[in-house]
């Protein structure tokens, strides 16, 4: 193969974050994780990051973030009432990360939370030498993502959550992110163990302070999910960040026999937000469902992504990913699932729809099924479009003004994933969220 | 006079379907138009409302005293005018109650009555659904989504009890219904019938105004009303069919 050519500016993006990840070693004393990230370095000076003829990154484009050099910083001071006024209305156990970092003080109590349940930093699980492997487990699929490589060089804090087997989390874990600084650079690694037949639910949001921040900002999250047998699993991220903002997070989900994982992405912020699911259905009789809620405008990309592996039999996974894009906004949907020779029984179904609101907007969609197994159903589905003139008419006729028309027209369109969110309160929640989105829309 | 319809001309993409009509209906009448294909039934029916992609190029249009010149159509459904559709449209994600409840709130709005909340809808939605003998989970479906095409018609004749409308225009609500729908939905149009509220039925064919018995029956052809009559007319086009005035109209 040809060596690549890289032009200078994404050579120097490179050089910078090489240098960052340098730095976060000097002070480290964990020689096992040096030598990881120092790995990660070499990966990385080696691959640097994709251009546009990479399949995976042909539409989702990334000159506006490789022109910016994003700096670790120590995060700014923030009152209990500025990050309170984040918090959903529903009861949660708050965890707070401002520009990054982990903020106990800010944070709820997390000695308080019910003995079964365990949350450590990143600091603390990376003290130990033998303990920070946790972390890092998959590092070969992590780096097979430009983002998720760049964050085994770059990851400085996160965090640790096990729930112990038969265990209920009665309220949910709130992970609140808060971005304050200008070209931030935001680096989390996190890991979430629920063990067998324990049940939680994780809401995540991401905002910045300032919604009208008129610098960058980039955040990049690698999670793993853990989720054993029976175990059960609810998740909610809603990525808000302001509209100068990059937001990667890839997602590595691990499911065994009998589980339940249902994980919901909105989005509404951010210059070029993407969201993969890496999702591994290791074990029979595995339930999971997909959905996601994208919105964009003016010159957002929004990009959501699946990778779904059936790998035994009876396995059923859903999916819906819904998008509504404005002005020249672009929308990406991925979405593939593999069923493997062994996964017989499966029950796969992926779904995309898309609503152009603007002639400049575009979507870019590619479902995509790969099926080894011969007794299986699966099926995929996208369909893009702009709202149907005889909708519009419909409403007018018995009186509703065409403007309020497209509203609840791409408000009802939008909102379709939310249905799989099963508690009350919480969907309320999103539906607010993605409807204060919906809000800004220029029709 | 509730509507006064003065040599009316209009076209849908530059070609002229409606070509000088004139209708006058008075409160409380019952006007069948009829008429063979492409005479021009439908267009009409969507010029009264004022649907964007019509045109009017000449003559007028006056409801209750007012030129509906320029008016869109949720100002026309605001004056009292409501369509029932020949295809009523399917809206996912939106329910019936809260499509209605906008719907209903924004003519009352216009009309400077209180909004009604979700209480009082639910209470005023529920006396039209008694009064027309339809179902109650009808409310909580997406408008008109895995609607049978008889549950649609009857979709349109809850919505327009609950609209409480001046003039009802039905669009061949007639066409595709079995007998039993057919009979239901007349049922319903008789039960909304009152001295001040009027009808325009659209139909190509005689059986719903068996049940419907209009005041008055016209015949559409070329864009024009040809022919005029009491209900009688009506018979004698079921049984004689539209030759006979579509070569009176061309030798005339």
């Amino acid at each position: 193969m040809e060596p690549r050519k890289i032009s200078p500016v994404v050579q120097q993006a490179v050089d910078h974050y090489i240098d960052q990840s340098q730095t976060l070693n000097q002070h480290t004393e964990n020689q096992s994780l040096q030598s990881l990230r120092a790995k990660a370095q070499m990966l990385f000076a080696d691959r640097a990051f994709p251009t546009q003829k990479d399949e995976d990154w042909q539409y989702t484009k990334l000159r506006s973030f490789t022109q910016n050099h994003f700096k670790s910083q120590p995060a700014k001071h923030l009152t209990l009432e500025q990050v309170n006024q984040f918090l959903p209305d529903f009861p949660v156990t708050k965890v707070v990360f401002v520009d990054g970092w982990f903020n106990e003080a800010l944070s709820d109590d997390l000695g308080a939370l019910p003995k079964q349940a365990s949350f450590e930093s990143y600091a603390d699980v990376t003290e130990q030498t033998g303990d920070f492997h946790k972390l890092y487990e998959h590092e070969d699929d992590v780096a097979k993502e430009p983002f998720g490589l760049l964050n085994s060089c770059l990851a400085a804090d996160g965090f640790f959550f096990e729930l112990e087997a038969n265990a209920t989390l009665e309220t949910p874990l709130f992970i609140l992110h808060i971005q304050t600084n200008a070209l931030q650079s935001v680096q989390v690694r996190n890991r979430i163990d629920v063990d067998e037949n324990a049940e939680m639910t994780i809401v995540e949001r991401y905002v910045s302070l300032d919604p009208n921040q008129s610098e960058a900002a980039f955040t990049n999250v690698v999670t793993q999910i853990d989720v054993a047998k029976y175990a059960r699993v609810r998740q909610i991220i809603m990525q808000e960040q302001h509209e100068n903002a990059f937001y990667f997070n890839n997602q590595y989900v691990f499911q065994q026999d009998h589980s339940n994982f249902i994980t919901f992405f909105g989005s509404t912020g951010s210059l070029i937000s993407r969201h993969q699911n890496h999702l591994w259905m290791n074990g029979e009789h595995i339930e999971t469902e997909q959905n996601s809620a994208c919105l964009a405008r003016n010159n957002q990309t929004v990009d959501s992504r699946t990778d779904t592996q059936h790998n035994d039999v009876w396995g059923l996974s859903q999916q819906l990913h819904k998008y509504v894009l404005a002005d020249s906004s672009t929308g990406v949907f991925n979405g593939m699932i593999r069923v493997d020779q062994k996964a017989q029984k499966t029950d796969g179904q992926m779904d995309n729809g898309n609503l152009i609101l603007s002639n400049k907007a575009r979507m870019d969609t590619k479902p995509q099924l790969e099926i080894y197994a011969d007794d299986v159903k699966c099926s995929h589905g996208s369909a893009t479009g702009q709202i149907d003139d005889k909708q519009i008419f419909y409403m007018q006729a018995r009186g509703i003004n065409k403007s309020d028309a497209i509203r609840i027209i791409t408000h009802a369109f939008l909102l379709e994933p939310t249905e799989s969110i099963s508690n009350d309160g919480i969907r309320a929640w999103v539906v607010s969220r993605l409807s204060n989105g919906l809000e800004k829309i220029n029709h | 006079m509730l509507l006064k319809v003065e040599n009316l001309h209009a076209e849908i993409d530059d070609k002229e379907i409606i070509k000088g009509l004139n209708l006058e209906i008075k409160p409380g009448e019952i006007h069948a138009i009829m008429g063979p294909n492409g005479a021009g039934k439908s267009t009409l029916a969507n010029v009264l409302v004022g649907r964007d992609e019509y045109e009017v190029t000449d003559g007028s249009i006056e409801f209750d005293g007012e030129d509906l010149d320029e008016l869109d159509p949720e100002e026309r459904a605001h004056k009292g005018m409501f369509l029932a559709f020949q295809y009523p449209v399917e809206i996912p994600g939106v329910s019936n109650k809260f499509f209605m409840q906008t719907a209903v709130n924004a003519v009352r709005n216009e009309r400077g009555q209180p909004e009604l909340d979700m209480f009082e809808f639910d209470e005023f939605a529920k006396e039209k659904i008694e009064l027309l003998d339809m179902r109650s989970d009808l409310l909580d479906r997406s408008v008109n989504v895995g609607f049978s095409g008889g549950e649609k018609k009857r979709n349109d004749i809850f919505q327009m009890a609950l609209l409480e409308p001046k003039l009802c225009i039905m669009d061949e609500t007639d066409s595709g219904l079995d007998i039993d729908a057919l009979k239901l939905v007349a049922n319903g149009v008789n039960s909304l019938r009152s001295p001040d509220r009027s009808f325009i039925v659209v139909t190509h064919y005689q059986r719903l105004l068996d049940y419907i018995k209009p005041d008055y029956v016209h015949v559409l052809y070329d864009g024009k009303i040809v022919k005029s009559g009491g209900f009688e007319l009506g018979q004698q086009l079921e049984e004689q069919g539209y030759d006979e005035i579509i070569r009176h109209y061309h030798n005339g």
